[in-house]
């Protein structure tokens, strides 16, 4: 049985983040999840978000879509797009997590972190627009 | 997200309480260049009241203490717990900094 999904699109801005967190709060609250989840959640709609409002559409401006279903008690399905250039950050290679303070590069803890905090996470382009979709929380490993 | 600075004899403390997210994760990163810029060497970040902090804060706390090593300085970390120190943990940050559970102890390290 499909869950529909509830969509929220607003400007591709930094300013737009506490209204998309709010939204997707409404489908974790129906999900049955609370804080500390929520906080990691809102940690995994950020870093996602900021990329595209920092990156997608530069020098211009456009929208991001955030859509939810609550695929069953305590997961969220998350799907967030833009029609900004294409961009697969699951291709990026991973941030070089080694080596003293000095050399450390301060970029691409966003990609790494989310991969680290969801589960199924997938990429795809259509229609012109790039699409993460991901459950929320990650699955739980053995033990 | 709230800032406070207390200046002490040998360290300059931040006390940084609430969010620290990619609107304001800037201001913490300004306020640390201004203290440096006045000849601060030391910093400790007392951080038991963050509650939250997402790559564009680490990219500030980073950015700091990579500039206070160059100038033989440091940035220290102090009451990091919950979803902060696990963010922290993640990323393997967490061994690039001087950690201590509270100011008293941080600057007794000094």
């Amino acid at each position: 049985m499909d869950s529909p999904f509830a969509c929220l699109t607003l400007p591709a801005r930094l300013d737009s983040m506490q209204a998309f967190r709010d939204f997707v709060h409404v489908g974790a609250e129906s999900a049955g999840l609370a804080a500390p989840e929520t906080d990691w959640l809102d940690l995994v709609l950020e870093e996602i978000l900021v990329n595209i409002a920092r990156y997608a559409y530069q020098p211009g401006t456009g929208d991001a879509e955030v859509r939810y279903a609550v695929e069953q008690p305590g997961q969220l399905r998350v799907e967030i797009s833009d029609a900004g250039r294409v961009f697969n950050p699951l291709a990026s290679d991973p941030p070089a997590l080694g080596g003293p303070l000095a050399e450390r590069p301060i970029g691409g803890l966003g990609v790494f972190l989310v991969k680290n905090l969801v589960g199924s996470l997938t990429y795809r382009r259509e229609q012109d627009r790039n699409t993460l979709s991901f459950t929320f929380p990650a699955p739980k490993d053995g033990g | 997200m709230n800032i406070e600075p207390t200046e002490l004899e040998k360290a300059v403390v931040l006390k940084v309480v609430g969010r620290m997210d990619a609107e304001n994760a800037d201001e913490f990163h300004q306020a640390c260049d201004r203290w440096i810029a006045q000849g601060t060497r030391h910093l400790i970040a007392d951080l038991d009241g963050l509650q939250y902090v997402s790559s564009m804060g680490l990219r500030a706390f980073l950015a700091v203490a990579q500039k206070l090593q160059s100038l033989s300085g440091s940035l220290i970390l102090c009451g990091l717990h919950g979803l902060p120190r696990q963010v922290f943990e993640m990323t393997r940050l967490l061994s690039l900094f001087q950690l201590y559970d509270d100011v008293p102890q941080a600057l007794a390290a000094l």
